[in-house]
């Protein structure tokens, strides 16, 4: 087996996630988030974000995945439903996970700029914990972002602080929020600087380390850890590059992953590439980040409806294969590996598409993000290895 | 007239026949699934799969489909369509959020959508042309209230969902006239779900000895709205009618409104029955969300409930008919 070089940027992402989650015990008032949701307007006031999907990736990654989601197949929910969703009642209904269960709500906030599964998601939890539940509904912008979709997306943001200010008792602050949206972009530039260090031959990083370095962009963007994080995570990848060192010993083929990561097989996947000398470069899940920073306005509020509404998951598919076929030609890569995550249906459907419309091969492998119960070590292994047969030949 | 196909009930069907087009629904057919296996994965429901089969295998004789994102499958399956057929393909994107601040919205997408077909008809659509088409619905939709208020009569809603409105009236006409004679003195049961043309189905819940009361979407949801029409001097007042037509549609999982309407609604329902059916679609996530919370609740409140799993198309009703009959048996018990 070949050995996977560990960043120590890792150890560092440890201490602030578990700073983080500390950070949720102290009691204050708090709202369950989707990971497309604006964030910047629950640091603004004051609000401490607690993400179920980080949770689930978490126990994905601890493995108890399967453990957690019967819990919640036992009281009704059905195997075939998201194993985020799954995994996370099953843990809000045992009051237990690898961190102890995540803090009781004070309301919800979802965004169905991500899938419209959320929606159904966040309704089940906010009869579960008698909590009031806000939706921003984002339209899928399949085509063209029409003025509609913006003024639409705007207006409930203004129904949103509205919402927050009566559930706080505090006032909107519009300086303050504009500074942590100016730190929100200013940590997706240094995050975005970070997965650009894959451009290099050989390649600093693997896709593994993005994914396991992706949470201070995600739970903490607008807040000043993921700006210092990513500004040293791109030190350490420098200092690679300076000294010729690649994530993969003796890179040979260059990789794109498609979807959520497979959080339970991160290890084996990436030992699996690595002895293939083969390395993820790039991905579309952690460059989906990306997309928040663009802020066409200079009302911030219209520049976050803007950049909120047309991200990867929300758009059609033709602008989706234009995404994958630019990571190709930005990162060099030589085939795209996809993952048909059962979990997540808008980003699953239509990859049989994408793929005649990308130009380099690729490989689809059937699995789950943390459900391991549906995952075929042999038949994912068989593909891997004929793909990366094709690749050498 | 020529055809456009639509999935999902939040289509304003007033609009495509206003455009001199009859609104045919895509369901699912008879036919394993085969070829749209190439273009979507296994875990994707058979209504979804079944309507793109129909497709791929030129089953379909339409000049253009309208979609609504009322649920993630559908969203992708958008594309999917678009690049596998010839025909014109349209998103309106109906909110899935349903309060004051989304009917400026739809507002808009309802013009939008006009014009789209307006442009392809070649025709403008009249305010007359979209009177007409809404009192016609209107006059369908009460026929179907009343036949729903006694028993339901699920072919008719197939022949209303595929065939002109006109000609549907009248049938329902008749229809009504021989029910109103009959009378049903069986236990009652609430069948919810999704999406079901398979008219078997109904046969066989009735045939173990109950009377349906109906709330899926190729049923009471297809029709039913508590809104009242008003007079319409300008193309906006019938627009107006229209979002509140099918914001006050019987509510639906795929949609998030205020004060959990949809729960609400179905605890409701359910008290005009001795027990309950879930008539779900493998994979159909907004209904099965629901179902564990719903199931407990009916409990709770004295309600025997069944959860019928399907996919299409049907394979075997045996399996089903024993545990329909033991149901049966428990409810009248």
């Amino acid at each position: 087996m070949g050995k996977v070089k560990k960043l120590s940027a890792n150890q560092r992402m440890g201490e602030i996630l578990q700073s983080y989650y500390l950070e949720g015990l102290k009691g204050g008032m708090n709202s369950w988030i989707t990971s497309g949701g604006p964030v910047e307007f629950l640091y603004a006031m004051d609000i401490y974000p607690v993400y179920p999907e980080n949770h689930g990736a978490l126990m994905g990654a601890a493995k108890v995945g399967p453990k957690f989601a019967s819990i919640a197949e036992k009281e009704g929910f059905s195997q075939d439903l998201c194993s985020y969703a799954r995994s996370d009642i099953g843990s809000a209904i045992a009051g237990d996970s690898p961190v102890g269960g995540l803090p009781k709500p004070n309301f919800l906030f979802s965004c169905n700029n991500i899938c419209n599964t959320v929606v159904k998601w966040y309704q089940v939890l906010s009869r579960m914990f008698k909590v009031p539940h806000f939706l921003l509904d984002t339209p899928f912008v399949r085509k063209e972002l029409k003025e509609s979709h913006i003024d639409y997306v705007e207006s409930q943001l203004y129904d949103l602080i509205e919402f927050l200010e009566k559930i706080t008792g505090n006032e909107f602050d519009e300086s303050r929020f504009s500074r942590i949206l100016m730190s929100s972009i200013e940590g997706i530039n240094a995050y975005r600087e970070v997965l650009q260090m894959g451009r290099h031959k050989p390649s600093p990083l693997t896709c593994f380390d993005g994914f396991i370095n992706m949470a201070p962009i995600v739970c903490l963007r607008g807040t000043e850890a993921p700006i210092g994080f990513y500004k040293e995570m791109r030190k350490e990848l420098e200092e690679r590059v300076k000294n010729g060192v690649g994530a993969v010993d003796d890179e040979e083929i260059r990789l794109l992953w498609d979807n959520i990561p497979i959080w339970y097989r991160l290890r084996g996947l990436s030992e699996f590439f690595s002895d293939h000398n083969a390395c993820l470069v790039a991905d579309t899940y952690t460059n989906a980040w990306t997309d928040f920073g663009e802020l066409s306005s200079s009302d911030p509020i219209r520049g976050i409806a803007e950049a909120y509404a047309p991200i990867y998951l929300n758009i059609g598919l033709e602008r989706m294969a234009e995404i994958v076929n630019r990571l190709i030609d930005t990162y060099g890569v030589d085939g795209v590996v996809i993952h048909s995550n059962r979990s997540c249906k808008p980003y699953s459907f239509g990859q049989y598409e994408i793929q005649k419309m990308i130009d380099i091969p690729s490989v689809v492998i059937e699995a789950d993000m943390t459900d391991s119960r549906v995952f075929s070590e042999a038949q994912v292994q068989t593909r891997l290895e004929a793909f990366m047969e094709m690749l050498r030949s | 007239m020529e055809k456009i196909g639509y999935f999902c009930t939040f289509t304003p069907k007033e609009l495509i026949r206003a455009a001199g087009f009859t609104p045919v629904r895509i369901l699912a057919g008879d036919r394993r699934i085969n070829l749209a296996n190439a273009h979507i994965q296994s875990y994707c429901c058979s209504q979804v799969k079944g309507c793109l089969e129909n497709l791929l295998t030129g089953n379909l004789d339409i000049e253009g489909a309208v979609f609504t994102r009322s649920c993630d499958s559908l969203m992708r399956l958008t594309d999917i369509w678009e690049m596998n057929s010839k025909m014109e393909v349209y998103d309106l994107e109906f909110p899935t959020k349903i309060d004051e601040n989304s009917r400026g919205y739809l507002m808009k997408e309802l013009y939008d959508f006009k014009n789209w077909l307006e442009k392809l008809s070649g025709e403008e659509i009249s305010l007359d042309d979209l009177k007409g088409s809404i009192d016609l619905y209107d006059e369908l939709e009460e026929i179907l209230g009343k036949i729903y208020s006694i028993k339901p009569d699920y072919e008719l809603i197939l022949k209303a969902e595929t065939q002109d409105v006109e000609e549907v009236i009248e049938e329902g006409k008749k229809r009504l006239e021989e029910l109103e004679n009959s009378k049903n003195p069986q236990a009652r049961v609430l069948v919810t779900g999704s999406v079901c043309p398979f008219l078997e189905v109904y046969e066989l819940i009735e045939s173990v000895g109950f009377t349906i009361v109906d709330d899926l979407c190729t049923g009471t949801r297809f029709f039913r709205s508590d809104a009242q029409k008003p007079r319409m001097e300008k193309m906006e007042d019938a627009m107006f009618f229209l979002i509140d037509k099918y914001f006050l549609k019987a509510p639906c999982p795929t949609k998030e409104y205020g004060r959990d309407r949809r729960f609400n609604y179905l605890l409701e329902r359910a008290e005009e029955a001795d027990g309950v059916i879930f008539l779900l679609l493998k994979f159909c996530e907004p209904h099965f969300f629901d179902y564990s919370q719903l199931k407990n609740e009916l409990g709770n409140r004295g309600k025997r409930t069944l959860l019928l799993e399907l996919e299409f198309p049907i394979a075997s009703y045996e399996q089903q008919r024993t545990r329909l009959e033991a149901f049966h048996e428990m409810v009248v018990g």
